[in-house]
């Protein structure tokens, strides 16, 4: 990859950080409650997907690496998944709140 | 001449290490090693990204609050010497794989030198968490003088009337640290109802028309799981940072003696892979810490 390419995903990364700011300070949350927090999640995926490609060279990798990049992500969302089906569907009583 | 003493000149790479049988082995192995410890270190962070889902679904207003505390400026300073050392870092790779050591050593110097001045803002932050009483743990604070009468206006005035503009009214607590008493965000989500099923239960006592009004003390012990997270988050963040910088000065001394070229230089590229995933936790801390009540005080 040329510097140019380099210099590029860089600049994509800081217009990223400036619109995630920007973002921000919008009230979003009057259209959906979480919608701040959805698009600076977005944002924050797309630039990580950035440096995972072209800094962390996994655009060039052999497929193991794409499967170890992408399981992460997988194992993580189960994570997520299991604890807050406990955690959201608890009920009244003993454990509520 | 045997086959056996020959065997011993047959000629190898001089990166080889010689349990592989070639250098594409070993650059498939030693990437494979340390993408699956990379694997391991998003679930080791994972763990607190869940707690932090955990409890932010529970108490979102408490975290609005305390993440309005933080001063969006530093961190989002931090996260651009952050990319700018992602920057500097992946053409440190770029420059080993050509071989020019001199770029190689003025790039890590400058990986070096953004990776110091990210751990100096931290430092900064977390001075002034530590002035103005937001360490979580009672007694960790600064010690600050009793204002006379500070403590008995603050007790008088609803925890809600705060003027956003003047300085924050603040008392000390038992320990002698400045405590804030600013829940206008809980009392705007009761007064559109917004508050969540755990913040009635948590926030709100009744007064003495039965009517439900928000506690200040009840309140910011919700907040303080946010600066708890804040902290544990950030700190094992800059730990990584620590480590990485160690990375640095070991890859520039070998660097520095021309130990890199277009044959070999997994080292870099490896050190490359931990320094960028450090970055990408950032990526994500910064609008999942700094961000979460912006809009409260911008958008209205």
């Amino acid at each position: 990859m040329s510097i140019v390419k380099y210099l590029l995903v860089f600049g994509l990364l800081v217009f990223g950080t400036i619109a995630t700011y920007v973002a921000a300070t919008v009230d979003m949350d009057r259209f959906f409650v979480g919608a701040n927090t959805l698009v600076a999640l977005f944002i924050a995926f797309t630039k990580m997907t950035f440096v995972m490609l072209f800094f962390m060279h996994v655009y060039w990798s052999k497929r193991l690496i794409w499967l170890a990049a992408v399981a992460s992500f997988f194992w993580l969302a189960i994570m997520f998944a299991y604890t807050m089906q406990d955690y959201l569907t608890r009920g009244s009583g003993v454990f509520s709140s | 001449m045997s086959s056996h003493y020959s065997d011993k000149f047959v000629y190898h790479e001089p990166g080889l290490q010689h349990q592989f049988d070639d250098m594409g082995q070993q650059e498939e192995s030693v990437s494979i090693g340390m993408w699956f410890f990379l694997v391991q270190e998003i679930m080791f962070f994972g763990g607190l990204f869940t707690a932090y889902l955990v409890f932010r679904s529970k108490y979102p207003m408490a975290f609005a609050a305390g993440s309005n505390h933080l001063d969006a400026f530093w961190g989002g300073l931090n996260t651009l010497v952050l990319i700018v050392s992602s920057l500097t870092m992946a053409l440190t790779v770029y420059y080993a794989q050509k071989g020019n050591r001199n770029m190689q050593v003025i790039l890590i110097v400058l990986t070096m030198i953004f990776g110091a001045t990210f751990l100096g803002v931290k430092a900064i932050e977390y001075t002034d968490k530590y002035n103005h009483g937001l360490i979580p743990v009672a007694g960790l604070n600064k010690k600050v003088k009793a204002e006379a009468g500070a403590e008995h206006s603050a007790a008088e005035k609803p925890c809600w009337e705060v003027d956003h503009n003047a300085p924050p009214v603040e008392h000390p607590n038992p320990h002698g640290e400045f405590i804030w008493t600013d829940c206008s965000l809980a009392k705007m989500a009761l007064d559109e109802n917004i508050l969540t099923a755990s913040e009635k239960n948590q926030y709100l006592v009744r007064d003495e028309n039965n009517k439900p009004v928000i506690d200040a003390n009840k309140f910011r012990d919700k907040v303080r799981i946010f600066f708890f997270l804040y902290f544990v988050m950030t700190g094992l963040h800059a730990l990584h940072m620590i480590v990485g910088l160690g990375l640095m000065t070991w890859l520039l001394w070998s660097a520095f003696k021309y130990k890199y070229n277009g044959d070999y230089y997994m080292p870099v590229e490896m050190s490359g892979l931990y320094w960028h995933f450090v970055d990408i936790v950032w990526i994500f801390l910064f609008p999942l810490l700094y961000l979460l009540g912006r809009h409260f005080i911008h958008g209205g």
